[in-house]
């Protein structure tokens, strides 16, 4: 039933804008000069539907949010328009998506793809239509060295993530002996190369082991616990890593579990139970603004324009994606064109809710802190920034 | 590596994981013998008998006793309560399956590959159907049990969990198998199996063996759903390995043949369990499954125990 509600709301918050920019058109209409405001479309990528939809709308919503302020701030010289694009988060299925918004030509810049998998094999499509595409969550460290030319993203790549979190389990958790487990997928893939090749760095004993998302993981768990590992870190996604989590507790194992930004959300701890998820540790390149004082404004700003909701992971990041891709179109006025976008965005420089939002030449953007969550009597809890962490 | 314990702690996997094939594949074999139609729909009479018994326990929970944890009986009741509301809209799903699927061929005397094609139609509606109702996402059960250790076998730890799922499921195939053997409606099942035109002569009526073949398949497979579902998750999508694994099981003991499915199951869940720890890594535990039945059609098409509903078992 959550489900169906959780559609639902999301219909409504696009019926919102589109009532809001029918109204903002009709107004314009009923002016003496019955000229229509010229309206941009800005497409969103990701998953809205499928096990790890949470995510997607996640980051949807953050976007919905910069739209909506936008729109209703009454300062632009054109209307903005969400048109999104479900690709499930499935490698498979991003093409397609992303050729729905190649294909209309209405649209001038896009957020997204959220999945590292989908954007491998979606980026190809915008860099062809010189079509922006800032992803607030794709972060596999060869996406930006593959020569997408119209690809940038606002969240630290995992070669960041992994030796964070290497330095966190060696240096905060003293971990001698660590099992490494990914989902196969290009961002469990990326993440757990970079994370691996820390720790070996720092001395500890690594056990690999790659799994294809399944609901089954009790063989897995079997075999991780005769490892013995002091922890065990799984670089993949949250569906599969509440199973895997209910599955290791089931085998008795009693060391930490950590995870990575895909597993980093509430519905973790929905889907494996908050007992079984107690303790559970989770490192993102993401903070958590629901408790940053200074994104007060943005997270007052969410829960209106999204009845309620509280920003979820990458929330913030795919608003201040957005924000920068208005700042452009604010800046080029209705001439706009994909091709100048894409151009102007390479020179972005602002002040976002989640960091400084600014780009190298790889579409890369600068600094970037990560953050480790722990799972507290059903909550999550951000610990601190991992630098923070590691002093004595 | 083979140290008794983690031989122990995989056959335990093993046979939690088969009991709930076994449960699915009775219905198989069931419908199997008795219409010599194999129910590609089952899979998913599997699912809504899942997502029948988690709604079952929600309601029973207690909101806000999930966290302490309920007491030992109220756990078993609450075990109970969802394995038999899992059982009954698993039996509602098999005959809506059976009135909307299969009946109206059958009146008309349909060819047997416009069953196979009307059972695909079947399964994608329920799928549809239930992604749009209970979403497309995992939808976890109430944790009923803390994943603490309550028994030791041979070594291995066993959570209350895998203790009460194995034990429910193993209960059911007993049943089903006692009931399939002594009871009178077993017999007319037998009969038709064996020999349906001679049966109708003989006053059992075919419309009602096919009904209850249905149902009891449906109950089983239900209640399997929610076991599975406490072990895992509930999702729209949850039907299909599992059903096309306890086809496996069904063949793999020889279509129609009760013990054949129960000792199928049982069997695959072991082979899954050993074979994807000592042979291969644990994510190709499906292809261990598939492996064995393109094994067993190519090698032993009856199946290890042989197609034999009909005979006394």
């Amino acid at each position: 039933m959550d489900g169906l509600g959780r559609r639902l709301r999301l219909l409504g918050a696009v019926a919102a804008v589109a009532a809001v920019a029918v109204a903002a058109a009709g107004c314009g209409g009923g002016d003496d000069k019955a000229e229509a405001k010229k309206e941009f479309a800005i497409g969103f990528q990701g998953p809205l539907s499928g096990e790890n939809q949470q995510l997607g709308i996640n980051a949807y919503n953050g976007m919905l949010t910069a739209v909506d302020s936008a729109n209703r701030s009454g300062t632009l010289p054109f209307t903005l328009r969400i048109v999104a694009s479900d690709d499930q988060g499935s490698p498979e299925q991003g093409p397609t998506a992303a050729q729905k918004l190649v294909d209309n030509s209405r649209v001038i810049a896009v957020v997204g793809p959220i999945f590292s998998g989908a954007t491998k094999s979606s980026e190809p499509l915008y860099s062809q239509a010189d079509l922006l595409s800032v992803s607030p969550s794709a972060t596999n460290p060869q996406l930006t060295s593959l020569g997408f030319g119209s690809f940038f993203r606002v969240i630290a790549p995992d070669t960041i993530q992994g030796a964070a979190a290497a330095d966190y389990i060696a240096k905060a958790l003293k971990a001698k002996r660590v099992f490494s487990l990914d989902d196969r997928s290009d961002y469990g893939a990326g993440l757990s190369t970079a994370l691996e090749k820390a720790l070996k760095a720092h001395n500890v004993t690594v056990t690999h082991d790659s799994v294809n998302p399944t609901k089954d993981y009790t063989s897995e768990a079997t075999k991780i616990t005769a490892a013995g590992p002091d922890a065990v870190y799984y670089s993949g996604y949250y569906a599969e890593f509440a199973l895997l989590v209910k599955a290791l507790r089931g085998k008795g194992y009693e060391g930490r579990i950590l995870a990575g930004d895909g597993s980093n959300d509430d519905q973790l701890i929905e889907q494996a139970g908050a007992d079984t998820a107690e303790g559970a540790l989770l490192t993102c390149a993401c903070g958590d603004a629901n408790s940053d004082p200074k994104a007060a404004s943005f997270v007052a700003e969410f829960k209106r324009v999204n009845s309620g909701t509280k920003p979820g992971t990458y929330s913030g990041e795919a608003y201040d994606a957005t924000q920068a891709i208005i700042s452009v179109l604010t800046k080029e006025g209705t001439g706009a064109t994909r091709a100048s976008v894409l151009s102007g965005f390479r020179a972005v420089d602002m002040p976002g809710v989640t960091k400084q939002i600014k780009f190298d030449g790889h579409g890369e953007v600068q600094g970037s802190t990560v953050y480790v969550y722990e799972v507290r009597g059903g909550k999550r809890v951000v610990l601190g920034p991992t630098t923070a962490l590691l002093k004595p | 590596m083979a140290s008794g314990g983690q031989i122990a702690r995989l056959a335990i996997d093993g046979l939690a994981a088969g009991a709930v094939y076994a449960l699915i594949a009775l219905g198989y074999t069931l419908v199997y013998g008795v219409l010599r139609l194999v129910s590609l729909a089952h899979g998913e009479v599997f699912m809504l008998g899942a997502f029948g018994g988690l709604y079952a326990a929600r309601a029973a929970l207690p909101a806000g006793a999930a966290g302490a944890g309920p007491g030992v009986l109220a756990c078993i009741g609450l075990v109970a309560a969802g394995t038999v509301a899992g059982g009954l809209a698993g039996a509602v799903a098999a005959l809506g399956l059976e009135r909307a699927a299969y009946r109206p061929l059958r009146r008309r005397g349909a060819p047997r590959l416009a069953y196979l094609v009307s059972a695909v139609g079947a399964s994608m509606f329920a799928v549809s159907l239930a992604g749009k109702e209970f979403g497309r996402r995992d939808v976890p059960v109430p944790g009923l049990f803390t994943d603490q250790t309550v028994l030791r076998v041979a070594g291995a730890p066993v959570s209350a969990e895998t203790l009460a799922v194995v034990t429910a499921a193993l209960g059911l195939l007993l049943a089903a198998d006692r009931l399939v053997a002594w009871s009178r409606l077993g017999r007319s099942i037998r009969a038709v199996a064996q020999d349906a035109e001679c049966a109708v002569l003989l006053g059992v009526s075919l419309e009602r063996v096919i009904v209850a073949t249905f149902v009891l398949g449906g109950v089983l497979a239900g209640a399997g759903g929610f076991l599975y579902a406490m072990t895992f998750h509930a999702s729209y999508t949850m039907g299909y390995v599992p059903g096309i694994k306890a086809f496996t099981a069904a063949v793999l003991g020889g279509l129609g043949n009760v013990r054949g499915a129960l000792a199928g199951g049982l069997l695959l869940g072991l082979v899954e369990s050993f074979g994807g720890y000592y042979l291969l890594d644990a994510g190709y535990q499906d292809v261990i499954a598939f492996a064995v039945l393109i094994a067993v059609l190519l090698l032993r098409p009856s199946g290890l125990l042989g197609a034999r509903l009909g005979r006394p078992a």
